[in-house]
């Protein structure tokens, strides 16, 4: 295969080629989500199973798939003056992948819930094939996902003024349920900073977001005059 | 890895920003399979997958943009350009018609509306 990436193949690209690469992508170049699949799927997929060694390497791969589309949909989401573009693909691919293994465990703890007939072996597996399925899970998660993009648009409008960038990955993880404050820092980039500033810093933006998401509601349940 | 590409690109298909969704209506109209598709485009079958997951073409950059495809995977650009216009074509026959658009058929069938009077003008 042809590629603008030099090296042989397998070998990931050096950090001025994964720069230039996000570049293109960027600047709406039409060959740089190809050359970014090229060059990181099979590197995100074997990685994250080397990591992740119970889980089914089927995940691993959807993970990475997501990664990739991720940053090809939103190449803004990834600055690569905080870390290497590797690095990063690989946080949102575990982030993804850990997603994907909660929303199968909610699928199974909700069958387990709601179903009291007891069911043939026969069928008991075929249910689970199908919960387990990979693209089943991927299609609930990009229906979420434009739930999401749906609020923080509604959100945006409002308000009268668009979300910025650290307030829109806040709000994806509110919505995740993460309630860890270190991922609500690293998403405002204030990692840096001391534990205490972090808590009041993260307390405020979820308090301005849960505030900003009632007025939304509040609009949009208001009858038209 | 060839596999991992190939489901990407598959993946993707329905995904109208991705040049694997023209591909395949194209492909389709064409009566195609991955080998003719490739034949006519001029370029390996194994480079189809990597094709797949470049972004469509835009309407506004459409030269430029089919130049860029084809030279990074050295494909005749006129077929790609062809297969890109084709799938555009079938794309927009399949948005459906408001029934109130007052357009083609529907606006042919409707009864003829009285001829108002015409305006007083100044002309004698």
């Amino acid at each position: 295969m042809q590629g603008t990436m030099s090296g042989p193949p397998g070998r990931l690209p050096a950090q001025s080629e994964a720069r230039a690469l996000h570049a293109r992508l960027v600047a709406g170049s039409r060959t740089a989500s190809s050359d970014l699949a090229v060059s990181y799927l099979d590197y995100l997929a074997t990685t994250l199973a080397r990591l992740n060694p119970k889980l089914d390497p089927a995940d691993c791969d959807t993970a990475a798939e997501e990664a990739l589309l991720a940053l090809i949909r939103t190449p803004l989401s990834y600055d690569p003056e905080r870390m290497p573009l590797d690095r990063y693909l690989l946080m949102s691919a575990q982030h993804d992948l850990k997603n994907l293994w909660r929303a199968e465990q909610r699928h199974r703890r909700r069958r387990i819930g709601l179903d009291p007939v007891e069911l043939s072996p026969r069928m008991r597996e075929h249910i689970q094939d199908m919960d387990s399925d990979p693209a089943r899970i991927v299609e609930q998660r990009e229906s979420l996902a434009e739930a999401r993009r749906a609020q923080a648009e509604a959100m945006a409008a409002a308000s009268r003024e668009p979300l910025t960038r650290e307030e829109t990955a806040c709000l994806d993880l509110m919505q995740q349920g993460e309630r860890r404050t270190a991922r609500f820092a690293e998403a405002l980039g204030i990692g840096h900073l001391p534990p205490k500033d972090q808590r009041a810093i993260v307390y405020r933006m979820k308090d301005k977001l849960k505030h900003r998401l009632k007025r939304t509601g509040e609009r949009h349940g208001r009858p038209d005059r | 890895m060839a596999g991992r590409i190939d489901r990407l690109a598959r993946r993707v298909e329905p995904d109208q920003r991705f040049l694997a969704a023209a591909l395949a209506g194209y492909a389709r109209s064409e009566h195609m399979s991955d080998t003719d598709l490739a034949a006519s485009l001029g370029c390996p079958v194994e480079t189809l997958a990597a094709l797949r997951l470049c972004l469509r073409p835009r309407a506004d950059h459409f030269g430029d943009d089919i130049d860029e495809i084809a030279a990074r995977f050295q494909l005749d650009d006129v077929v790609l350009a062809e297969a890109v216009r084709r799938a555009d074509a079938l794309e927009s026959m399949r948005q459906p018609t408001l029934p109130d658009a007052g357009t083609g058929l529907l606006r042919a069938a409707r009864d003829r509306r009285p001829r108002s009077k015409p305006a007083p003008s100044g002309e004698s």
